[in-house]
């Protein structure tokens, strides 16, 4: 019986630690080849155009200059799936930010000098770019679906009626801003286009013609979409992607560079092309959370019962690829109510495409909609966590299938005992020098997805096992849960166990996305595991081998599978110049098994301190006219630092998801970050008796609330 | 981002303050709404034995008439600068240089003598303040006394304030009915200013009957414009007719050159800047 039967005994720090704090974990851009070169990207200065002529003669005069890549002399590749990565097919730009051309050279400094000197002219539209965000513009039109998988559109009984009768109502308009992702680790890639293979070579389906280093959620795509714009077969691509330095969203999908990089490789062969994004060049072009403006309306009976949930969403959306976040999909699943509706509105711009940001959707909607719920329970003067268990639904609202499991009324009850809530019936009593006081709860959920089976295969070698997959460790710690799986389903020693992911050198694994990771490829390891011991009982012979993947138990379609949670905050407002200050968050999760608490808290912890930073700071402007971010490097994007981030704790459930496969565990890479907002809001409005509907919640914004709203709620001291 | 160690101390009075200052002379420092002090401190380029907090100090806070004056009291912030009908009404320069600066963050915490006191030439306090001939209020050990602007700013950081002394207000006469302008040319919003033009003018059926202008970040310390104010005099407040006067703002100048500009450059903006001041100023 090993130790990890009980969740103390599965406590263990991160396998990979070392190796990242000491610097040797090599991250894709670090990979020592012989005689790189660089390549430095060159961006579209205009949102749309047409491109007429591009100058690149001063550029290939410098020294050291070995290709510039353009529409006119880049590869012909076959049609990419992902529309963003057709690029330099056409004489076109299409959103501000795209690439255009790229410079390659035997050093960075001579790639970025060349690339400064390469002229691009374009032919400006008659009519200038559309860049700005309108709700009242003609083009906004409703959408059928989200996603492809969400309703657009979705309405149950009569939401008017229920919200003109109600014994309670509020109704608020909401907004959250763009968010980029802004992972430490750069979007980066080494690409080789092997030279010299033969004629023969070129024809055998295993042998590697492209090998990349990348930073990437899972190998499984970018060998997908170079193997398809190459013409080579998957197994003619070998991606390799051992450690990421945070993702969140942004590597899930191959952005431009990605095919750039690998087209300069295809012109180069035999010379490794390396390439490393810069700040202000990832917040071109490699994604973001989209903005939402929001309206939700909510009825309550007299005992606090909801009768009607009522979610309008309004969201650009980028005319290369319209991405919409599922925004309303919590007001779908969170609270029992005999009417409901949701309808989604999309404005289509020439802007650069929004993509995965944690928690897409869950992120921006639950903000509405748990800020809703607290001007509800102050509309009714009743307890916030009383009126959420009174609006508890017994199984899904918008499926009718019941829960796999849902606590999210223990999140509520416990949390709040840990954490101590204790909210004012009149705002803005406590204080502490020109500091108010408040505290603020919200419930958080995510939903848990199917992303398709994964292959595990474990192999027993110089009297150890491997368990090797093409699964990704972006920071949340696989390397280290997937051994610690494995180990716990062949009943041996944690440290008898290694992992060998993020290469395709491995079973195929889904990406690491939807919080789907440790359960999905968790699953497929506790089966090979099982199989192993099946075939090879428990002496095995060296080398032996076994494979199997991810299986689901049967009639998994029949149940809703989600994780839950609840945030608690206290804040302190100064009443003096605005800011917020949060002094503690504390988190309870409804995560199913928990299967190291170290990481998992980690995981919470740090999906929280994006919430908190997201509440406090983060915003992208989007320049109305040129479309293009204006604050783009990290000095003008706030991210929460250290000093920003108090006392932040988590707590969970703790108890194992049946419906979850053989681990029992829920994803927890999302969940954490849902209903921080709101829970911060609530907070000051606790603290000061402001409403606040908009992220983020900056000094300005509190100071225009006060303003508007007259005097501060208790006398002025200083 | 950690400050070196200090000692903290928060009189309550003006003559407490002054005793602190004078028992421990270069070694203190006075904090007011710290928006300066506190990144210095953080980034220890100084490290003073004491750090004297004034904010607590009833006395000089607040915002009164003083006869053909507004007083601005040292405790008064920006905001409360912003917020005062007596500066609206007569200090119209003043509030405008104001919002321009910093960011409203800011605004609510730094105090406009504290500016003046630390005298960064880029700070958009000195140059109004300059231009509306104000007259500074300083106690120290042997009571108190008053220096006009003009003789306030002695160069880089560094003012007529004494060590064991305390700019306890700032009187401006009053210039109802003025026009005024303040003109910050800056990258970014809440930034210094690269330059920034004051200018105030009273305008008589369409003349200039009398101009002041200040200038931000020409120099070393605020400077006047003054062969510039006289050769408004009598001017149309148009734009052609006020183009030649401003243009040549910059002689006899002595600004900096950095990552933002080179001294030419900033030379040549001035005068650019000064007319679009004026004429706005000017209700043009």
């Amino acid at each position: 019986m090993s130790d990890a039967a009980t969740e103390q005994g599965r406590d263990r720090a991160r396998v990979d630690a070392p190796l990242k704090v000491s610097g040797l974990a090599p991250y894709a851009y670090e990979h020592e080849l012989e005689d790189p070169l660089f390549l430095v990207p060159v961006l579209s200065t205009v949102a749309t155009g047409a491109i007429t002529g591009i100058d690149a003669e001063a550029a290939r005069a410098v020294p050291g200059v070995a290709l510039v890549l353009t529409h006119e002399n880049a590869p012909r590749l076959a049609l990419p799936t992902i529309p963003t990565l057709a690029v330099l097919r056409k004489p076109r730009v299409r959103y501000r930010g795209e690439i255009v051309a790229a410079v390659v050279a035997d050093s960075l400094e001579t790639a970025r000098y060349a690339a400064s000197l390469v002229r691009v002219d374009y032919a400006a539209p008659p009519s200038g770019p559309d860049v700005r965000l309108d709700p009242e513009d003609p083009g906004v039109r409703p959408l059928r679906r989200v996603m492809g998988v969400y309703p657009g559109q979705h309405t149950v009984g009569d939401v008017d009626g229920e919200l003109a009768g109600a014994a309670y109502r509020v109704e608020g308009h909401y907004a959250t801003p763009v968010n980029h992702h802004n992972p430490i680790e750069p979007h980066s890639m080494v690409a080789l286009w092997h030279a010299d293979l033969g004629p023969l070579a070129t024809v055998q389906p295993r042998s590697t013609r492209l090998t990349v280093w990348d930073s990437n959620q899972g190998v499984v795509a970018p060998q997908g979409v170079l193997a398809g714009a190459f013409g080579l077969l998957p197994t003619q691509v070998e991606v390799i992607s051992p450690y990421v330095g945070g993702s969140f969203g942004t590597k899930g999908m191959p952005h431009p560079h990605v095919m750039v990089t690998a087209m300069a490789a295809r012109k180069l062969p035999g010379r490794a092309v390396k390439v490393a994004l810069t700040r202000p060049q990832m917040f071109a072009g490699t994604g973001y959370r989209p903005e939402t403006r929001q309206r939700v309306a909510l009825a309550a009976d007299e005992q606090g019962r909801l009768r009607a949930v009522d979610h309008e969403v309004f969201a650009p959306v980028s005319r290369v690829i319209p991405w919409v976040d599922p925004t309303a999909g919590p007001s779908l699943s969170m609270y029992a109510s005999p009417t409901r509706r949701v309808s989604y509105r999309a404005q289509h711009l020439d802007i650069g495409p929004g993509t995965f940001m944690r928690a897409p959707g869950e992120y921006t909607g639950m903000f509405a909609l748990e800020t809703a719920m607290d001007e509800l329970a102050r509309e009714m003067g009743m307890d916030p966590v009383e009126l959420r268990l009174r609006n508890e639904p017994e199984a899904d609202p918008e499926s009718g299938r019941p829960w796999s499991s849902r606590h999210v009324a223990t999140c509520l009850t416990e949390g709040a005992r840990i954490f101590g809530l204790e909210q004012q019936q009149q705002p803005g009593g406590r204080r502490e020098g020109e500091w108010l006081l408040g505290m603020g709860v919200a419930s958080a959920s995510f939903p848990q997805m199917g992303m398709g089976p994964s292959l595990a295969r474990i192999t027993f070698t110089g009297g150890r096992y491997v368990v090797s997959m093409q699964a990704s460790d972006i920071g949340t710690g696989a390397w280290t849960v997937l051994a610690q799986i494995a180990a716990q389903a062949l009943d041996v020693p944690q440290d008898q166990v290694e992992a060998r992911i993020g290469t395709t050198d491995a079973p195929y694994a889904i990406i690491a996305g939807g919080s789907t990771g440790t359960f999905g490829w968790g699953s497929a390891v506790v089966e090979a595991a099982q199989a192993f011991r099946a075939e090879h009982g428990s002496d095995p012979a060296e080398g032996a081998t076994t494979r199997a993947r991810t299986r689901m138990p049967q009639g998994v379609r029949g149940v809703r599978r989600m994780a839950f949670g609840a945030h608690f905050a206290e804040v302190a407002v100064s009443e003096v110049s605005g800011e917020v200050r949060v002094r503690r968050l504390y988190g309870h999760f409804d995560g199913g098994r928990i299967m190291n608490p170290r990481t998992a808290r980690s995981q919470l912890v740090g999906g929280m301190t994006m919430g908190l930073s997201g509440a406090l700071f983060e915003e992208s402007y989007r320049d109305p006219r040129f479309g293009h971010v204006v604050n783009a490097d990290l000095a003008g994007y706030h991210v929460a630092a250290h000093a920003d981030v108090v006392d932040i704790e988590v707590g969970w459930v703790g108890e194992p998801d049946p419906w979850m496969g053989a681990t029992g565990a829920k994803g927890i890479g999302e969940v954490g970050i849902v209903g921080v907002p709101a829970a911060i809001g609530n907070a000051i409005f606790d603290a000061t008796g402001l409403r606040l509907r908009e992220l983020p919640f900056t000094p300005v914004k509190v100071l225009e609330a006060w303003e508007s709203s007259g005097p501060a709620p208790a006398a002025t001291v200083r | 981002m950690i400050p070196p160690e200090f000692d903290y101390a928060a009189p309550g009075t003006v003559s407490e303050a002054l005793a602190l200052l004078a028992e421990h002379g270069d070694e203190a420092k006075v904090l007011a709404g710290g928006q300066s002090l506190l990144p210095v401190l953080r980034m220890r380029l100084n490290a003073p034995g004491i750090v004297i907090d004034i904010s607590r100090i009833e006395e000089i806070k607040g915002i009164t008439e003083s006869g053909d004056a507004v007083r601005i009291g040292a405790g008064a912030t920006y905001q409360d600068v912003l917020d005062s009908a007596l500066v609206s009404e007569h200090l119209g320069l003043l509030h405008k240089a104001l919002t321009e600066v910093a960011d409203a963050q800011i605004r609510h915490r730094g105090t406009v003598c504290g500016a003046l006191v630390h005298a960064d030439p880029a700070g958009d306090v000195g140059a109004p303040v300059l231009a509306l001939d104000a007259r500074m209020v300083i106690q120290g050990p042997d009571g108190e006394r008053t220096v006009d602007a003009s003789d306030f700013f002695v160069d880089l950081f560094e003012t007529a304030v004494g060590e064991d002394e305390l700019l306890t207000a700032v009187e401006i006469p009053k210039h109802t009915g003025w026009g005024a302008h303040y003109e910050k040319f800056v990258r970014v919003s809440h930034q210094w200013a690269i330059i920034g033009i004051a200018a105030a003018v009273r305008v008589e059926g369409g003349t200039i009957a009398e101009a002041k202008v200040g200038l931000t970040n020409m120099g070393s310390t605020p400077l006047r414009a003054t062969s510039v104010e006289q050769a408004l005099v009598g001017k149309e407040a148009t734009e052609d007719a006020v183009a030649e006067a401003c243009a040549q703002v910059g002689e006899g100048t002595d600004p900096p050159s950095d990552l933002n500009g080179q001294a030419d450059y900033r030379k040549h903006v001035a005068g650019v800047l000064t007319r679009r001041a004026v004429v706005a100023a000017a209700g043009g």
